[in-house]
C-alpha cells in the first residue's frame, strides 16, 4: 500500500483525482465510503436501498445519520459494521480496504475495528451480562483472566457492575441496552455504531443512553448513531440526511 | 440331528485304543475312557447324584494333564484285578466330605461300594460348567458293573495325546488309518467313526464367536448410521432454532471455523455422552452375562477406546453439514432471522 501522506483527506476532492489515484490512496479519514451501492433482487425487479453514497467521518467525530424509514439508513449502517458486503463501490476503514476482504477478514473487523448496538440490543439470551460484554474478547483470542477483567471494566464503564451475573430476562429496556454497549465497547473499537438505540426504550431511558454517548464521545470515542427522532439527532456533531438511499444533507451543527 | 449311521455305529472298543497306542507313532499317549452321565454317590448320611462317573486307565492323568493332588491314581494293579477304587473330584470330595479327610473312606457309587485311594486336583469351570464334580474308577472296573449300557447314557472314547502340536495333524491321520483296518472299513468307503482335535474344537468356538461378532458389528453399523441421522436432525434443528445467535456472535466477531467448531464440539458431546451411557449399558449387561450365563463376558480397555472414538467421530460426521450450514450463515441475514 502506498505512504497515507498520499491521501486525500475529503470526499469532493478525492472524486477529482479520477479513479486510479483514488484507488491507490489510502484515505486518512477513519471511514471512507466513496460512491457506495447497494441493490437487492426483489423477483424480476431491482431496488436500490443505496445510490451511490460517498462520506467521510474522522476519528472523534459524533454523527447522527437521520432520514424516514425505509430510506437505506440501517443498509449504510450494516455495510459500515461489515455486516454486510456492498453491491458496488469502495469502502475503507482505518486505512482497510474492506472491499477486497473475505470472510475471516470481516469477521476479524467486526472483532476490532467496529462496536455495534442494535435496537433491539442483539443479547444472548441464555448468558449473563459479564458473558455477553466477553464474547467478542474470545473470538478474539484473549485468556479468560484477562477477558474477565476487561469485560468487567467495561460493566463498570455503563454502571451496571451490580448486574453482571443477571440474564437478560431480568435487566430493564435500558440496562440491556447498556449491557449491548458495554460489549460494543469492550474490545475498544475504532468506531461505536448505533442503529436506533433508543428505539425500543422510553423517553425517559433514552436520555440516559443519549448521555452515555454524549460521555463516551468526550473519552475520544468515534460514534455514528442512527436515529429518526430530531431531538437525539440534535445532540450530535455532525448530521447526514438521508433519502431514497442518497445524501440530501450533511451538516456540522457545532 | 445325527445322521442314520452315526446312530447305528459299531462302538469303539479298548482294543481299538491298544491297537492306538501299539502302532501310531506320532502319539505320546493314549486314553480309553467310558462315561456315565451321572451317578449316584452315598457315604454315611450325605449323597450327590449329579457327579459324572468315569472309567479310566493308568494313561488318563499323562494323556489329560489332569493328575492326583493327594493319594494315588490308578494301577496296572487295579485295572487287572477290577478293583472297586475311585478317585473323586473336588465337587464330590465336597459334597460327601465335608469335614472328614475322604482317603481311604469306603462310598457307594450307584449302590457299589468303593475305598477312595486318591482325590483329583481341582480343574475350575470351563463355560460355566465345574470340571471337578466326577469321579474316576478303572475302566475295567466300569465294564465290570455296566457292560452293555446304551448310548448316550454311557459313552466312550479314545483320547490320544501328539508327541507334540506339530504331530496333531500326522497323529489324525495315523488314528484314521488304524481304525479304519480295525474296523474293516473297506477302501473307498467312508470313516464310520469321527477323529477331532482340540485344534478343530477350537476352530468352531472361533467360528462362532466371529459369527456373532460379524452380525454384532454389522447391527452396531446400522445403529450408529441411525443414531448418526438423529444426531445431524437435532443440530439442524438446534442451527435453526439458534440462527440469531449465531447472528450475534457473527456480529461480535466470530468466523465462520469458529462458529463450525461450536457446532461440532456440541455434536460430538452429544455423541460421547451417547457414547459414555453405552459403555455403562455394555459393562452392567457384561458383568450380568459374567454372573448369571456360563459365557465369559468382559469389556476390554481397547473396545472402550474405540466404543468413545467411534461415538465421538459419528458425531463430528454427522454434525459436519449442520455445523458447515451454521458457519456459512451470513451475519445480517441471520440477525434478522425470527
Ligand atoms: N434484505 C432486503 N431485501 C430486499 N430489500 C431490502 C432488504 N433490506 C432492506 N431492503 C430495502 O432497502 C430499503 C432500505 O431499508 P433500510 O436500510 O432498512 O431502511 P431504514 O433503516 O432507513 O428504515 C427499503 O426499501 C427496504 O425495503
Ligand atoms: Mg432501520
Amino acid at each position: 500500500m502506498s505512504d497515507a501522506t498520499l491521501a486525500t483527506p475529503t470526499g469532493a476532492s478525492a472524486l477529482e483525482h479520477g479513479e486510479v489515484l483514488v484507488r491507490d490512496a489510502v484515505p486518512a479519514a477513519l471511514i471512507s465510503m466513496r460512491d457506495i451501492w447497494k441493490t437487492y433482487q426483489m423477483g424480476s425487479e431491482e431496488v436500490h436501498a443505496l445510490h451511490g453514497v460517498s462520506f467521510d467521518v474522522q476519528k472523534g467525530e459524533y454523527v447522527a445519520i437521520i432520514g424516514p424509514s425505509g430510506s437505506g439508513k440501517s443498509t449504510l449502517m450494516n455495510l459500515i459494521g461489515c455486516l454486510d458486503t456492498p453491491s458496488k463501490g469502495e469502502y475503507w476503514i482505518n486505512g482497510k480496504n474492506v472491499s477486497e476482504m473475505d470472510d475471516d477478514e470481516l469477521a476479524r473487523i467486526r472483532n476490532k475495528e467496529v462496536g455495534f448496538v442494535f435496537q433491539t440490543f442483539n443479547l444472548l439470551a441464555r448468558a449473563t451480562a459479564l458473558h455477553n460484554v466477553e464474547l467478542p474478547l474470545i473470538y478474539a483470542g484473549m485468556s479468560s483472566t484477562e477477558r474477565h477483567e476487561k469485560a468487567k471494566q467495561s460493566l463498570a464503564a455503563v454502571e451496571l457492575t451490580d448486574r453482571m451475573m443477571h440474564k437478560p430476562n431480568e435487566l430493564s429496556g435500558g440496562q440491556r441496552q447498556r449491557v449491548a454497549i458495554a460489549r460494543a465497547l469492550v474490545n475498544h473499537p475504532s468506531i461505536l455504531l448505533a442503529d436506533e438505540p433508543t428505539g425500543a426504550l422510553d423517553t425517559h431511558t433514552s436520555y440516559e443512553i443519549m448521555n452515555l454517548f454524549e460521555k463516551l464521545h468526550s473519552e475520544g470515542n468515534t460514534i455514528i448513531v442512527v436515529t429518526h427522532e430530531p431531538d437525539i439527532a440534535a445532540r450530535a456533531y455532525r448530521v447526514i440526511s438521508i433519502r431514497d438511499g442518497m445524501i440530501e444533507k450533511d451538516e456540522r451543527l457545532r | 440331528m445325527p445322521k442314520a449311521e452315526e446312530l447305528h455305529r459299531k462302538e469303539l472298543t479298548i482294543a481299538d485304543a491298544d491297537a492306538i497306542r501299539r502302532e501310531a507313532a506320532s502319539l505320546a499317549g493314549v486314553s480309553p475312557i467310558h462315561r456315565l452321565i451321572s451317578a449316584t454317590l452315598r457315604y454315611e448320611d450325605k449323597q450327590t447324584d449329579t457327579p459324572v462317573l468315569i472309567g479310566a486307565t493308568p494313561y488318563y492323568e499323562f494323556v489329560h494333564s489332569q493328575y492326583v493332588d493327594h493319594g494315588r491314581w490308578i494301577s496296572d494293579g487295579d485295572m487287572e484285578a477290577r478293583s472297586n477304587i475311585c478317585i473323586p473330584g473336588v465337587d464330590v470330595a465336597h459334597a460327601l466330605f465335608p469335614y472328614e479327610d475322604p482317603l481311604d473312606k469306603d462310598i457307594k457309587i450307584n449302590g457299589n461300594t468303593y475305598r477312595v485311594v486318591g482325590l483329583m486336583e481341582p480343574l475350575g469351570n470351563f463355560f460355566g460348567q465345574s470340571r471337578d464334580n466326577t469321579v474316576f474308577i478303572p475302566i475295567t472296573t466300569y465294564d465290570k458293573y455296566y457292560p452293555d449300557l446304551p448310548s448316550p447314557e454311557s459313552a466312550f472314547f479314545i483320547i490320544a495325546r501328539p508327541i507334540s502340536r506339530a504331530y496333531v495333524k500326522s497323529a489324525m491321520d495315523e488314528v484314521t488309518e488304524i481304525l479304519r483296518r480295525q474296523r474293516r472299513v473297506r477302501p473307498g468307503d467312508t470313516d464310520n467313526f469321527a477323529v477331532t482335535s482340540q485344534d478343530s474344537l477350537l476352530d468352531i468356538y472361533n467360528q462362532l464367536t466371529g459369527a456373532t461378532a460379524l452380525v454384532l458389528t454389522a447391527v452396531s453399523f446400522v445403529a450408529l448410521m441411525i443414531g448418526g441421522i438423529g444426531v445431524m436432525n437435532i443440530m439442524l434443528v438446534s442451527v435453526t432454532e439458534r440462527t440469531r445467535e449465531i447472528g450475534i456472535r457473527k456480529a461480535v466477531g466470530a468466523t465462520r471455523g469458529n462458529i463450525l467448531s461450536q457446532f461440532l464440539v456440541e455434536a460430538v458431546c452429544l455423541t460421547a455422552i451417547g457414547g459414555v451411557a453405552g459403555l455403562i449399558v455394555g459393562e452392567v449387561a457384561s458383568l450380568l452375562v459374567n454372573k448369571y450365563s456360563p459365557l465369559p463376558a468382559f469389556v476390554p480397555l481397547w473396545a472402550i477406546a474405540i466404543g468413545l472414538g467411534i461415538s465421538a467421530a459419528v458425531g463430528i460426521i454427522f454434525g459436519l453439514w449442520p455445523a458447515w450450514k451454521a458457519a456459512r450463515l451470513d451475519p445480517i441475514e441471520a440477525l434478522r432471522y425470527e
